[in-house]
């Protein structure tokens, strides 16, 4: 029999399978999200989504729910959301307890009989991977019609290739991993203004995960404005993961929102590298085109996911990468990234939002400048 | 579709002795078989594969393996296939977790429960959770047997499991009676199950064969084909095997249960 090879424990708090699963029903354009669990479960994600315009509301399960059952509150919420929202699309996701106790969600659907389409995801936090919690989302979505065998097929691809990622040199590479604000922005921003100056050849890529792309994308717009100040805007390649023609619906709407600003700011991309979901993979892309293009510039300047681009073809040059996570800062600097500058918090502020957001970094660039 | 039926009654009523003497004689009868052992004991196939004990889906699990169908499907009298979902040590764990999580693992990489004629769930007497109804719940189960004695304590656990069923709108489709030589315990039974609104599907009279050869690890209807025992037990396969309408049982109150077993 083969034994699996036994993964690593790893003890630094990862995201949850939950809060995924709940992403992905935004992303799924669903109006209200029933949380069927106790009512502290996903309180800080579940706040932040209905900045997206999504409402999520709980069963408010208690002790006495987690002994005899919550069938009978879920029934009365689904109701009330039926009544109070009148969505055209209803989720309904599980959590850590209503799991284990054997709720069934769908025979509180199947007593309420709603008219508008209920996407069921039985989901907990126990995964090791947290991509677990949108292919079940998306499987459930697939059984209702919601989305394509083709578009889950590539989901599905897409969502291995990011698990990989994160085992590689991300979040779930190490046993324990140490969070870290980063290098100081200032004296990052410098040095990049330094080569500007000196007519050094840079890449400027974005490769962010979906609307996380609102803020990295100012770093890599006051990037292409601060050399066309200093006259040295030929000297940069600009590429992005902002297709608009793949992907979910929210994800193809903030591709070309993101795209129109940046051209209507005077940025031009050069190479369109993939969507706003493959950021796993788009970075593969980037590094096909860098080998046939671009093998002997001088520096890149990589936003979002820098993780997420082989370093093969990138390791001669000076690295600047901007992440949002803490724990990615180890990494970064392990893979041979020079400057790991993190945007923190950034996340929240890029939810509920259409347009592009100044980033820290971004500002302290574009200030510098000022007196370059 | 296969039938799938669960057989519940009270703790050490007889329930896996039923299970798999029932298992053997519908194989003997050319039926594909399959058994899935839900106690956390881990006893329901034993008497099916000679005594021996396969290992369970949740002990794999717990180790960690890469499990595949043939770590946990094991073909037992006459091409049975033998499933056993075990479960944690008394009192660590979530047993009712285990059962949730086995059936969807083993829907997953098998046809076993799929590609059959008649799927037993061998269910603990007490459902003492959501878990153990997990297999009624996902709509793995179709038909539903109770197994009593003639004796009240059996009954009224029978009496309980049909509350259970109407609660979740589940057909009862035949009361078994496994005696315990009790007086007048046929008539009692009989009785029992027209007041629910079921039926007696079978009376096996108490026999030491049946210990005796699931001792040596047989059913009776391997060991001692040609008893009277087996007999009955092949009545109740085919009865069992026989198209059969169920009702949702009407649970009695305590106070004629109690009048019942005076009779």
């Amino acid at each position: 029999m083969p034994v699996k090879e036994k993964e690593p424990l790893i003890m630094h708090p990862r995201p949850s399978s939950i809060v995924a699963a709940l992403y992905t029903l935004r992303d799924l354009d669903t109006d209200v999200v029933i949380l069927h669990g106790p009512p502290g479960c996903c309180f800080k994600h579940a706040r932040l989504l209905e900045e997206d315009g999504m409402r999520v509301v709980t069963t408010s399960l208690d002790e006495s729910g987690f002994v005899f059952g919550g069938h009978d509150s879920l029934v009365e919420v689904l109701e009330k959301v039926i009544k109070r929202f009148n969505p055209k699309r209803i989720g309904i996701v599980g959590t850590c307890a209503s799991m284990i106790i054997g709720e069934e969600l769908h025979e509180a659907v199947t007593e309420v009989q709603p008219d508008v389409p209920v996407i069921e995801v039985e989901v907990h936090a126990g995964y090791r991977d947290n991509t677990k919690g949108v292919i079940i989302a998306l499987e459930s979505a697939l059984a209702s019609g919601i989305i394509s065998e083709a578009e889950f097929e590539r989901q599905k691809g897409l969502l291995k290739e990011a698990t990989m990622v994160e085992k590689r040199h991300g979040a779930a590479s190490k046993e324990y991993l140490e969070p870290n604000r980063g290098d100081l922005k200032f004296k990052v921003a410098g040095r990049l203004l330094e080569l500007l100056k000196q007519g050094k050849k840079g890449l400027n890529i974005l490769n962010a995960k979906k609307e996380t792309a609102f803020m990295f994308a100012d770093i890599n717009l006051a990037v292409a404005e601060t050399a066309e100040k200093l006259g040295c805007g030929p000297n940069i390649i600009n590429m992005a993961n902002l297709d608009d023609n793949v992907g979910l619906p929210k994800n193809r709407r903030n591709a070309r929102e993101i795209k129109d600003e940046l051209k209507q700011r005077g940025m031009e991309l050069h190479h369109i590298i993939g969507g706003l979901d493959e950021y796993p993979v788009a970075g593969n892309t980037a590094s096909r085109i860098i080998s046939e293009n671009y093998p002997d510039y001088d520096f890149a300047v990589i936003t979002g996911v820098p993780h997420a681009l082989p370093i093969d073809n990138i390791k001669n040059m000076e690295l600047f990468s901007i992440t949002n996570g803490p724990r990615q800062v180890v990494p970064l600097k392990d893979m041979g990234h020079k400057h790991v500058v993190v945007e923190i918090d950034l996340h929240p502020k890029t939810l509920g939002v259409n347009h592009i957001v100044e980033s820290e970094f971004g500002a302290t660039l574009r200030e510098m400048a000022k007196d370059a | 579709m296969p039938k799938q039926i669960a057989i519940y009654g009270k703790g050490g009523i007889g329930k896996s002795s039923t299970a798999s003497n029932v298992a053997a004689a519908c194989a003997d009868e050319g039926h594909r078989v399959t058994i899935i052992g839900c106690d956390p004991k881990s006893d329901s196939s034993i008497t099916l594969l000679r005594g021996r004990r396969i290992p369970t889906i949740m002990d794999l699990m717990r180790q960690g393996e890469d499990i595949k169908e043939e770590d946990i499907v094991f073909s037992g009298y006459k091409g049975v296939k033998c499933v056993e979902i075990g479960g944690p040590e008394p009192g660590i764990g979530c047993a009712g977790r285990g059962i949730i999580v086995a059936i969807s693992l083993l829907k997953k990489i098998s046809k076993a429960i799929e590609d059959t004629d008649l799927v037993i769930y061998d269910v603990p007497g007490d459902i003492v959770c959501g878990g153990f109804v997990a297999p009624v719940k996902k709509g793995l189960v179709n038909e539903a047997y109770v197994l009593t004695s003639g004796e009240y304590m059996p009954l009224y656990a029978a009496n309980n499991i049909c509350k259970g069923l109407s609660r979740l709108e589940m057909t009862l489709n035949g009361v078994i009676c496994n005696s315990r030589g009790a007086p007048n315990e046929e008539n009692i039974v009989s009785e029992f199950a027209k007041e629910i609104g079921s039926r007696l599907l079978a009376f096996i009279p108490k026999d030491v064969l049946v210990q005796t050869c699931e001792r040596e690890g047989y059913s009776v209807i391997e060991k001692a084909s040609d008893s009277a025992i087996a007999g009955v037990y092949r009545k109740l396969a085919r009865s069992i095997m026989a198209r059969s309408e169920g009702k949702i049982p009407m649970p009695l109150d305590d106070k004629r249960l109690r009048e019942l077993t005076r009779i």
